[in-house]
């Protein structure tokens, strides 16, 4: 556990972390985010005095950090960076081996430890123990950093802006091992980043900062749901929030019954009707086209929906296919719901539905999910 | 350089017909030379000017086959279309060493020859020819190392090869008939001597100034208030002429030597070793402290931050990550100065401090050009060992290395 208490920092004058108190809990994912300059990089660094404080207190797990003599309380703490910091001139093996070797452990001990992290990073031991930072691609090297970082099983893992560098599908790759990383190791790991949708893909709590200041320490689904102010609302709604927020939500959320049509009969206009075969499979759709009101689509599998999927799927293939509306069908192919764009929208107009109870469905999902999160 | 002859048609048709000019140019360098200058000359003493012999008339038959066959093979080498690149380079690094053993084999045996039956007082010189060929090999020989790039191991072992065999040409009675020879049989003690002076004189320079110099370019790198004056300081020394340093310290340290008689007791004095070795570290103290200066901050700031933030103490970050890394920034400057020293402590000889430069000012007085040659030579051989094992360190001291990609 880290409590911050009163933290501030002073340059020349200017103060850029003004009187931060928060308290990470152990086994926290906490990702400290906010706008360039706004003092999260810093607050990180005061941790393991890196930068050392101008006024305020950090505990450790209890203890002041100030009263730790400053190399063995670094020696406690992971720490791992955007430039992964790799030794260029040591092995991956001996980068890794870096706080065991100044912890004096002895020669069997670390080796066993290297392996360990190598592969628990999926970085075969055998390929890559003895080569030099310089043959590995960026994803791999930043791998090589947090193993390092982890290497002496430290209580607590500081991360300032380790995928920075990466291109977008490694920096993926690198969260997803990273909230695995979490999830087995257990660690307190406090992250800077000033990308938003990393913080919500692997925060258990964000702390947003700004000019120095917590504007809100909360959980993922709580800050996009109950933004503190405007700045927040702002803040996440940059990174496609509704998007997002659709990427948690599944199609059986939003269903709701069809609308099968007599045999060959046409749709009134402005409304549509599923066409089935004896099997009860959707055959083709009357209506509902974006560009044409009257016309009958055959219904192909690329733009059906199924119960699971999510509905930002389901809206990108409206999207393409230039439907208002899509078939839900199960396993057998057969016409159970569907699903459409006025669903998305929390807009209903179907039977036995109105605007009222399908918002309240609508928050009750988000709910479900905040205890589902996969982080 | 566009020397690639690709195996690919469309690289092909692109491929120039001359792959390696560097190579075709010094062929004909030493066709001219054999063709129009003279390889050899032979007077009667050592005072008086000899006659030219020509390589025609210099080489036996043989060699003078061997010499066209080399000089063919180098041709065919430099050309893209008839030699794949790679091995075109090993051939000419072959060919090269051939044709330096036989430059020295073919001007040892004119001068077995020619003073089987002359007086002893004659004297057979190496002429320009000789020259030609001797340096076209050298620079056939560097430029094919700089093409092939081997591992600095097969590079150090070329150069311990050809090293060897010019050793072996030296050791051997095969030159010994030469003037040059003649001129260090007699001079084979003082030549001793004055080489291991040479060599004190630059060791003595380099041990000092590495023993302030590395601590200053730490001092530069921590302090930047302290940075811009050293390097103020520094750079005037480094401006100012040798000569006019060596002709400077020479009043200031015989008024120290007469005032205080215990340095004049160790042998410091206005002309001599003291002023040689003072100047010399002056020279030598800016390379050292700008290298190390630029060695240690090249070191990437990511890389200091993980040492600190891994919780090193800031002796252990110098010694296991600052130092390792700026390594070889730093050994490049020893290079520097290490070849420079080599040749500035020839100057030295002018304010009496000995050394190879001795025998170079003593053969200019008494216009003895073989003298001059004993100095000179083995000057030039010190620097360029120097240099190469140097940079070979420099090679070798580098993290990425080649050979481990």
């Amino acid at each position: 556990m880290i409590e911050l208490q009163g933290l501030t920092k002073r340059y020349a004058g200017k103060t850029v972390v003004d009187d931060i108190t928060l308290t990470f809990e152990t086994g926290e994912f906490a990702v400290l985010i906010g706008p360039s300059g706004c003092g999260k990089s810093t607050t990180l660094k005061m941790i393991n005095r890196l930068i050392p404080a101008s006024g305020g207190r950090i505990t450790l797990g209890g203890e002041d950090v100030a009263a730790l003599p400053v190399e063995q309380l670094r020696r406690r703490i992971g720490y791992a960076i955007q430039s992964t910091g790799l030794f260029p001139h040591w092995s991956v093996a001996r980068n890794v081996a870096t706080v065991p070797q100044l912890l004096k452990w002895p020669r069997s001990r670390i080796d066993d430890r290297v392996d360990e992290l190598l592969a628990m990073f999926h970085l075969d031991p055998t390929t890559f123990r003895d080569k030099l930072p310089h043959q590995l691609s960026g994803g791999q090297a930043q791998r090589v950093g947090v193993a390092r970082a982890l290497a002496a099983d430290p209580e607590v893992l500081l991360m300032d802006e380790p995928f920075g560098a990466v291109d977008p599908i490694t920096r993926e790759v690198l969260q997803t091992e990273m909230r695995r990383v979490h999830q087995q190791t257990g660690k307190t790991i406090v992250f800077v980043t000033h990308d938003m949708d990393e913080a919500l893909s692997l925060a258990t709590r964000i702390a947003l900062l700004n000019d120095g200041k917590l504007v809100q320490y909360e959980r993922p689904v709580e800050m996009m749901v109950e933004p503190a102010d405007d700045f927040v609302r702002e803040f996440i709604g940059q990174a496609d929030l509704g998007l997002k927020l659709l990427s948690r939500r599944w199609v059986h959320q939003y269903q709701r019954p069809p609308s099968v049509a007599p045999r060959d009969a046409l749709p009134e206009p402005g409304s549509h009707w599923w066409m089935i075969d004896d099997a009860g499979r959707p055959t083709a759709l009357a209506g509902a086209r974006l560009d044409d009101e009257d016309a009958v689509t055959r219904v192909k599998a690329e733009w059906t929906a199924t119960p699971e999927m999510s509905m930002k799927e389901a809206l990108s293939r409206m999207v393409w296919y230039r439907v208002m509306v899509l078939p839900v069908v199960d396993e057998s192919g057969q016409l159970i719901a569907e699903v459409g764009m006025q669903g998305v929208m929390g807009i209903e107009r179907g039977p036995g539905a109105n605007a009222s109870s399908t918002r309240a469905a609508g928050n009750g999902a988000l709910s479900d999910n905040d205890g589902g999160d996969p982080a | 350089m566009t020397d690639a002859a690709a195996p690919s048609s469309s690289a092909e048709r692109r491929s120039p017909l001359i792959g390696n000019r560097v190579l075709l140019t010094l062929v004909v360098v030493c066709l001219l030379g054999v063709g129009l200058l003279p390889f050899a000359s032979m007077a009667p003493n050592r005072l008086v000017s000899g006659q030219s012999m020509s390589t025609w008339a210099a080489f036996a038959p043989w060699q003078l086959v061997t010499l066209a066959g080399l000089l063919a093979l180098l041709a065919l080498a430099s050309f893209a279309h008839l030699m794949p690149r790679r091995p075109g380079h090993a051939v000419a690094l072959a060919a090269a060493l051939a044709l330096l053993a036989l430059d020295f084999v073919a001007l040892g045996g004119y001068a077995h020859r020619a003073l089987a039956d002359a007086s002893p007082a004659a004297r057979v010189s190496q002429g320009s020819a000789f020259w030609v060929l001797l340096f076209a090999a050298g620079l056939i020989m560097i430029d094919a190392l700089q093409r092939l790039r081997p591992p600095p191991v097969w590079r150090a072992l070329y150069a311990a090869t050809a090293l060897t065999l010019v050793g072996v040409c030296f050791a051997t009675d095969l030159l010994s008939p030469l003037s040059i020879m003649r001129e260090f049989a007699n001079q084979r003690d003082n030549f001793v001597d004055q080489l291991t002076r040479h060599l004190a004189l630059v060791a003595g320079a380099l041990v000092p100034a590495l023993v302030v110099g590395l601590p200053l370019g730490l001092l530069a790198r921590r302090r930047p208030g302290a940075r811009n004056v050293l390097f103020s300081v520094l750079n005037v020394f480094q401006t100012l002429p040798s000569i006019a340093v060596f002709g400077l310290l020479i009043a200031p340290l015989a008024a120290l030597a007469a005032a205080l008689p215990w340095l004049r007791e160790v042998g410091v004095g206005g002309i001599g070793a003291a002023p040689a070795l003072i100047a010399l570290v002056l020279y030598s103290l800016l390379p050292i402290v700008r290298n190390t200066y630029a060695g240690l901050a090249g070191v990437a700031p990511g890389t200091l931050e993980a040492a600190r933030g891994m919780g090193m103490t800031a002796r252990q970050i110098l010694w296991r990550v600052e130092i390792p890394l700026a390594l070889p920034v730093i050994l490049s400057g020893l290079r520097i100065v290490t070849v420079q020293a080599i040749g500035l402590t020839v100057v030295a000889a002018l304010i009496g401090a000995g050394g190879l430069g001795a025998f170079i000012f003593q053969g200019l007085g008494q216009y003895a050009i073989d003298l001059v040659l004993l100095g000179a030579i083995p000057t030039i051989v010190l620097a360029v060992v120097a240099d190469f094992t140097l940079q070979l360190l420099v090679a070798l001291s580098r993290p990425t290395r080649a050979g481990q990609g």
